[in-house]
Order: C-alpha cells, then sequence, then structure tokens
C-alpha cells in the first residue's frame, strides 16, 4: 500500500518544514516597534514601550483596534468575520505577526535600526543585546507596497 | 454495471453516468466541507482544517480522471464558498484546490507513489497555495512565518486523507465508471 516514493517524499516535506521552523524560530528577538499596514501600505509604527491603544479605521468602514501593553502588542478588536487576528493573542518578538486577512491588515513587530543590515545577526544575538537584530525584516517591511498592488 | 463500449468519448450512457457520479460526489464533497466547519479548530492560524472534502477529490482523481476532479473541485469551492466562509475563503480555497489537485494528478501520473503519497503532497500544496495567496493579498512577506505550521498540518491531514482513500479504494475495486 505504502510505496518507497511515499516515504521519501514524506521525508523530504519534513525536512524542508523543520528547516523553515528552525530559522524562523532562531532567528527570533526581542522586538521595538510594532508596524501596522493596511493592505500592503504603511498605516503607522507604534513603540513598543509606550502602552497605548491605536483605533485602525479605514476609509472602506473597516476597523481594528491593537493595544500595546508591557512591550506586547494585541490586536483586540476587529469588525471582520473570523476574528482569528483577535484570537492569535499578543506577540512581541521580531518576525511575530497578527494578520486580520479581512480586512488586510497586518501588525508586524521590528528591531531597532530599520535599514541596517547585518547578516551575522540571525544568531548572534540575545534579547536585547545589540538594535542590530532583526534589521532584515524592517527593511522587509519598509517596501512592502509596490511588490502587489 | 460494466460499460460494453470502452470508447470514453463515443458512449452517451457512460457520459451521462460519469456526469452523474461527478454531481453526487460535487454535493458530497460540499457536505464533508460543510462538517467541517462544525469541527472547531484548536490553532488560530488561519487555514488549517482536517481536509476530509479532499478525499472525495482524492477518489474522483483515481476513480474518474483529472477533469471530473477539477470539475468537481470548482463546484465544491464554489458553492461551499458562497454558503459557508464568503468570498474570501472562496478565493483561498480555489488557490489551494488548483495547486493541490493539480500536484496530485502530476504526483499520480508518475506511477511512484501510492494514494497516501499523493494525497499527502495534496494536503501540503494546499496549504502552500493558500499561504501564497494571503502573503499575495495584504502584501506581505511575512505570512510566511506560518509557513511550517500549515506544512505541518496539510502534510498530517493530508497522509489521513490519503489512508481513508487507500482504505475506501480497496474496498470498491472494480467500479468502472
Amino acid at each position: 500500500m505504502i510505496k518507497k516514493a511515499d516515504i521519501l517524499l514524506f521525508f523530504i516535506i519534513l525536512a524542508f518544514g523543520l528547516a523553515v521552523s528552525w530559522w524562523s524560530l532562531t532567528e527570533n528577538s526581542a522586538g521595538e516597534k510594532a508596524v501596522v499596514t493596511v493592505d500592503g501600505r504603511l498605516y503607522g509604527t507604534y513603540p513598543l514601550s509606550e502602552d497605548q491603544t491605536v483605533e485602525i479605521i479605514q476609509e472602506n468602514g473597516h476597523h481594528n483596534d491593537i493595544t500595546i501593553k508591557d512591550g506586547q502588542v494585541s490586536m483586540t478588536f476587529s469588525d471582520c468575520r473570523n476574528q482569528i487576528c483577535v484570537a492569535s493573542g499578543a506577540i512581541s518578538q521580531t518576525k511575530d505577526t497578527i494578520v486580520c486577512l479581512p480586512n488586510k491588515v497586518v501588525v508586524e513587530i521590528i528591531g531597532e535600526k530599520p535599514g541596517d543590515v547585518d547578516i551575522i545577526t540571525g544568531t548572534s544575538g540575545p534579547a536585547g543585546a545589540a538594535g542590530a537584530v532583526g534589521a532584515v525584516s524592517s527593511a522587509e517591511g519598509g517596501d512592502a507596497d509596490g511588490a502587489v498592488s | 454495471m460494466a460499460p460494453s463500449a470502452r470508447n470514453r468519448a463515443g458512449n452517451p450512457g457512460q457520459s451521462a453516468r460519469r456526469i452523474a457520479l461527478s454531481a453526487v460526489l460535487a454535493a458530497l464533497a460540499m457536505i464533508f466541507s460543510y462538517v467541517e466547519t462544525l469541527i472547531p479548530v484548536p490553532v488560530p492560524v488561519p487555514g488549517i482544517k482536517l481536509g476530509i472534502a479532499n478525499l472525495v477529490i482524492v477518489m474522483a482523481i483515481y476513480k474518474l480522471g483529472f477533469r471530473y476532479a477539477f470539475t468537481i473541485n470548482c463546484v465544491r469551492i464554489v458553492i461551499s464558498g458562497l454558503l459557508f466562509s464568503g468570498v474570501f475563503g472562496m478565493i483561498y480555497s480555489f488557490a489551494g484546490g488548483v495547486l493541490s489537485i493539480a500536484v496530485m494528478y502530476l504526483l499520480k501520473r508518475t506511477g511512484w507513489f501510492s494514494m497516501i503519497g499523493v494525497s499527502m503532497a495534496g494536503g501540503v500544496a494546499h496549504n502552500l497555495g493558500q499561504l501564497i495567496t494571503a502573503s499575495l493579498l495584504v502584501s506581505s512577506v511575512r505570512m510566511m512565518s506560518y509557513f511550517s505550521i500549515l506544512l505541518f498540518s496539510g502534510l498530517i491531514s493530508g497522509i489521513l486523507v490519503g489512508i481513508i482513500a487507500s482504505l475506501i479504494d480497496r474496498r470498491l475495486p472494480n467500479v468502472t465508471v
């Protein structure tokens, strides 16, 4: 019933998945700012050090609230149908995201120095050691629009 | 049951039987989609599903061929999208469904894989297609952080669907439609 090729394919997919999850886990570090993008456009950047609630109200009437508290961001309100974004909880590490697909709202965490790309940072930085950690991802976030209309 | 003429296109009775069977399978796939919405998902990650509707699609690929399976899948996605998950859900399902059915068909054609392997690749491809669509729609590369979670869930559900499909296949080996 099971052929050798099945098992081989299983291990290839498994190894690929493990590699990707290893990569995404090891490059995490404590973030500094929350970046909110709506439909690919930058909506605003908010420091995690400052407790606040931000209302994201779009021209088409969609409404999301994000709340920053104790260095963590969570989506506390959304008028979307599935409420997955609200259920996904609080984030604080670089590479963490909260995505509200129906409203096209993305909350991302970035490190301190945007645009300062350092290749070695992936393994070198424990939380708070150097601001350069997570710079790669912030560069990504900066020009997120333009790629897709 | 066995058709006297083996000419697939030329026999109107066989063609009618295949179309009727496709409609029944599409209805069955829709019921599975509905049952799926009733089962709560323990993880708050968009796109994680049991994928039991894919069971019908896997069976259709093996029993009816690619074109019928593709049509059944499209009908299933459009109708269950309108009924249960909304237009956005429909777009994701469509991307996942098309990619998954293409991958499954190609792997089946190679002849190297059993139903389990084909279905496993289909499950992973389904989630991958959904993820690609999601990252296009919200234009964020960071959506890929969901990738590993969706990959593993697709892998597991694909294997389960494949096991069930091959169990069913063994019990109806001689049905020719």
